[in-house]
């Protein structure tokens, strides 16, 4: 960074010397996004001088629906629908750690096999969500295969997802007291089938999209957010095992059937926006292990679920749970006053916590290496907003 | 495919095709017709073959075989019908509708999907129509503070500049619009027009992002224009010629290509990024700078300039198959008649299915070799776009400027070497002549 | 829901700590934490891998300080506030989390303070944890409490023509429910 720094101060000055301008003319203000191609719903207005940023502002909230304020107008089953709404790409992990908190909260267990189903969908969707996410970083870095090969193998496991959950993406499926539906037949064959080919598939990613030369020069010692200050601010999931923190909650505080579950937390060590893009595949590599495993484990027959009466009175009180999305932690912290409806919700999403490492990577970057660094923070403006 | 409309009413439709025939009718009478018996009044009609080439005369023509062709070949032969049709803007044009339908289809079955599906029934040839059509029916915008004359000037001269770059490319012996005897160096005197027009058009939007794409496309050019020099030198010096159709007749022995391996390297890199494809299309780049300096084109203006840009796909694919590749040269495949004997038989349609007097083996055989060559090189060109992502403006410059300009004196040293050890060149081991 | 004292949840949650429990992350923490600020620092609840400590809003520095020095909570998992109208207080509660101390990794501690709810200024914890900045700026437009020290207390996720009370407070009622 301070290299950096001070190669941008001394260019400054050599060109305030030629020019005899002031410094406010010779920086210019973009706005980028929300129309911008590459924002998403997002908007940051950054100034240039020259090639480089100086100045980085986000500005989210373009697609703030206030849905901690509409979960406590709903009881806790009325909740789930609305709550996957900001990922919806990553439905079942956004409803797993809300219905955790709730459980808790009731004090109920979920049936084994309910909770190798709802790990199962987890995975599920978190393998979607990371490919839909990967295929906007190819597109961002204009390549269109790398756009269309993630996109179009992450209908392989929505099909999955849809013959589990009965929606395409919207799924609602973890729900408190466990899942809605026990798997339908012949469904563990076809996942371990899918699995397979997708497993393939990521080696094919590699070999045209993680190994291409030009690719590298891009991204590789672009953006670098160190062990300090990653932790210093905040970030999590890819972005933190990017930085060499191997912190994945799904390890260090085991949920439901996580702890029977053997598999690496993946972590590299070169902080820069290439390992922000390659950790994700290393954890897709992870993920197919643990389906695979899930299914082995998975009991026979049983139930699905605990059932709960539709308004189901929690006691008083205040929890905090948290799961491992796509995007990092992502943790509910519920207040119940021993209503049917929540007292206070409040959602902790990787996305927001993302967000404030955006300006302090973007400050003294190049413009170039804008939408390197921006999607490579695993940002999801959507969540973010809630 | 479509549903009807619930107010759907037979009688309504016939209703409409008539009047629509009463109009067109009304037009033909009152407008098309009293035009018509004007111009014939007042404009002397073409003679050919001591005749005055009259209607009846002309519809005769059309079904007298024998008095067809004199009327094609008169035509064939003019300047005009080399400017707009054959080797000229019609069939560019045409070749770059071509490349962007088999670009959209190559590169949707490189990504695994089927690319332009439902317009014109078969595979979606009539895709690139379709869009033409929606281009030219859309409202141009132009920025109210923009500078308005060169804001519509630019991609016409757009458009004309490339059509300049096409007219100077040979695809056979005499085949080529202008013919001058500096031609190589004006195909890089116009090359180097495009970067102004960017900057101008971009200027003239006045807008933020086709500023910084404009800045952008004219560091590029400039950093590769330089190199793009540099890698053709050796192709003069071995041709001894700048004139494209004396260079590609020098290669009849060998191409270039064998020789000047580097070079053809630089050149192919080189002109990626003059055409600003992938992975060299920064002053577009969409997620840093939207569209870069095309931001503000609406409609047709668009069209003209991605028609400009696949214009000098064709030329800038052509001028390596002219420098590297040996022109139109290559074996002779076709036969010297098309219907051996067609020509003295009495039956009229065969005769002119024999062609006879434009069919000729030569140039038929060097076209067909052009095309082939030229067709490859476009096909390389697109196939680096779906492998390849974007690179950064640092690394391009640093590219440019560093790397292809020492690439290209390597092999004219070693140009240089064997033509003074006597090998090749004018009196070497190995004659071009 | 709505008026519901939280004198008894509170009371709830303390007879919950006080049973004896083998937690030894929450031991440990807990007693250095009793020992070091004694009644100044209310432990309200414990659990496995949480624990909720209670502070004056006077003294939410010196152990936002504590806890990041001696105990490696480096970051804010999250920063928010909930409304009590009953009481008119409106609560804080900082999540936080270790990265540093590889013990500490499952351990949220939640360090929650009370301020008065028709002026509710909080010194913010911008200095200690960086973390907070984004969370600080949505707690002050949705619930309106104003951190001191705090850079930019102003619109964050709001837009830009919100002209109404901070929609988390518990008066603001959603139009229709």
């Amino acid at each position: 960074m301070s290299n950096i720094e001070e190669k941008i101060s001394e260019a400054k000055k050599l060109a305030l010397q030629i020019t005899r301008e002031t410094e406010e003319d010779r920086l210019m203000t973009l706005s980028v996004g929300p129309q911008h191609p590459g924002s998403g719903h997002f908007r940051f207005v950054i100034k240039v001088d020259g090639d480089y940023i100086v100045y980085v502002d986000p500005d989210p909230g373009y697609v703030h629906r206030g849905h901690e304020k509409m979960c406590e107008y709903r009881n806790h089953f009325q909740n789930i629908p609305h709550l996957e709404r900001p990922v919806i790409h990553d439905s079942c992990n956004i409803t797993y750690s809300y219905s955790l908190a709730v459980e808790d909260l009731v004090g109920i267990t979920v049936p084994r096999r309910g909770q190798f189903i709802r790990a199962l969908a987890s995975e599920l969707s978190r393998l979607s969500y990371t490919l839909y996410w990967l295929a906007i970083y190819g597109i961002f870095l204009g390549h269109s295969t790398m756009f269309m090969w993630p996109a179009g193998d992450r209908e392989l496991l929505i099909d999955l997802l849809e013959r589990l959950t009965g929606a395409r993406i919207t799924n609602a499926f973890s729900i408190p007291g466990g899942v809605r539906c026990d798997i339908p037949n012949n469904f563990k064959e076809k996942c371990l089938a899918q699995v397979n080919y997708f497993e393939k598939r990521l080696k094919e990613y590699e070999d045209i999209f993680f190994n291409n030369p030009l690719l590298r020069q891009r991204t590789e010692g672009v953006g670098i957010l160190t062990k300090e200050d990653a932790i210093k601010l905040g970030v999590t999931g890819s972005v933190l095992r990017a930085s060499g923190v191997p912190f994945d909650v799904r390890k260090v505080e085991p949920y439901d059937v996580y702890n029977e579950i053997d598999f690496q937390v993946q972590y590299m060590k070169t902080c820069d926006s290439f390992a922000r893009a390659y950790v994700p595949l290393l954890d897709m590599r992870e993920s197919c292990h643990i389906i695979r495993q899930l299914i082995d484990k998975m009991p026979e027959s049983g139930d699905v679920r605990e059932k709960l009466q539709f308004n189901i009175k929690s006691s008083p009180g205040e929890t905090y749970k948290r799961v491992e999305s796509g995007r990092g932690a992502l943790g509910y912290h519920v207040v119940s006053d021993g209503s049917p409806k929540p007292y206070r919700v409040k959602a902790s999403v990787g996305s927001f916590r993302n967000l404030l490492a955006l300006p302090f990577l973007l400050t003294g970057s190049k413009l170039g290496d804008m939408p390197a660094i921006y999607w490579s923070l695993n940002y999801w403006p959507v969540e973010a907003d809630r | 495919m479509g549903s009807l409309t619930p107010d759907f009413r037979f009688g309504n439709f016939v209703g409409s095709i008539v009047w629509l025939v009463f109009v067109v009718l009304a037009l033909v009478t009152l407008l098309i017709l009293p035009i018509i018996f004007f111009v014939l009044f007042y404009v002397p009609l073409p003679e050919v073959d001591g005749e005055v080439l009259t209607p009846y005369l002309f519809f005769s023509m059309m079904v007298d075989p024998s008095r067809t062709l004199p009327v094609v070949q008169f035509f064939i032969h003019t300047d005009l019908f080399r400017a707009a049709i054959f080797p000229g803007f019609g069939f560019a044009a045409l070749i770059a509708a071509a490349t962007i339908f088999i670009e959209r289809k190559l590169l949707a079955k490189m990504q695994l999907r089927v690319g332009p599906l439902y317009a014109g029934k078969v595979e979606g040839i009539f895709q690139l129509l379709a869009d033409g059509l929606k281009l030219l029916t859309k409202e141009i915008i132009v920025p109210s503070g923009s500078d308005k004359p060169i804001f519509w000037l630019a991609p016409i001269m757009f458009v004309s500049t490339a059509a300049a770059v096409v007219a100077l490319i040979p695809v056979a012996d005499g085949w080529v619009v202008a013919d001058v005897s500096v031609g190589l160096i004006a195909a890089f005197a116009i090359l180097g027009f495009f970067p102004l027009i960017a900057l101008l058009f971009s200027w003239s939007s006045n807008s933020k992002y086709p500023f910084i794409g404009g800045l952008r496309a004219l560091h590029q050019m400039i950093a590769f224009e330089i190199p793009f020099f540099l890698s053709a030198l050796p192709v003069v010096i071995l041709s001894s010629s700048l004139n494209l159709t004396e260079i590609a007749r020098s290669q009849n022995l060998f191409m270039n290509i064998f020789i000047l391996p580097i070079n053809a390297f630089v050149f192919f890199i080189s002109s990626l990024a003059e055409l600003e494809r992938i992975p060299f299309d920064l002053p577009e780049a969409e997620s840093e700078i939207v569209a870069g300096w095309l931001t503000e084109t609406t409609g047709m203006l668009y069209g003209l300039i991605q028609l400009g840009s696949y214009l000098k796909l064709y030329a800038l694919a052509g001028l390596f198959v002219v420098l590297f590749l040996g022109g139109w040269s290559g074996p002779q495949i076709f036969p010297p008649e098309l219907i051996p004997g067609a020509h003295d038989s009495n039956l009229p349609l065969l005769q002119m299915l024999a062609l006879d007097g434009l069919y000729n083996p030569v140039t038929v055989n060097s076209i067909f070799w052009f095309m082939i060559k030229t067709i490859i090189v476009i096909l390389l060109m697109l196939i680096i776009r779906g492998i390849n992502p974007r690179i950064r403006i640092d690394i391009l410059l640093h590219t440019g400027w560093y790397k292809l300009i020492v690439l290209t004196f390597i092999n004219l040293f070693i140009v240089l070497m064997l033509i003074y050890g006597g090998v090749i060149g004018p009196g070497g081991l190995i004659s071009i002549r | 829901m709505d008026k519901n004292s939280t004198k008894t949840t509170q009371e709830n949650e303390i007879s919950l700590k006080e049973e004896d429990s083998n937690y030894p992350l929450s031991n440990t923490l807990l007693t250095s934490i009793n020992s070091n600020f004694g009644d100044n620092a209310k432990i309200v609840y414990k659990k496995e891998y949480r624990s909720k400590i209670m502070v004056k809003p006077e003294n939410l520095v010196e152990t936002a300080l504590f806890l990041r020095n001696n105990h490696g909570f480096d970051h804010v998992e999250s920063a928010s506030g909930t409304d009590y109208p009953a009481d008119n207080e409106i609560e804080l509660n900082y999540h936080l989390g270790s990265y540093s101390n590889i013990d500490y990794y499952p351990y949220i501690v939640i360090l929650s303070t009370r301020v008065n709810r028709d002026d509710p200024k909080s010194n913010s914890l911008i200095n200690i944890f960086p973390s907070v900045e984004y969370h600080e700026r949505e707690t002050y437009e949705m619930l309106g409490v104003y951190f001191l020290g705090h850079p930019r207390n102003e619109r964050f996720i709001l837009p830009e023509d919100w002209a109404d009370i901070p929609p988390l407070r518990k008066d603001f009622r959603i139009k229709g429910r």
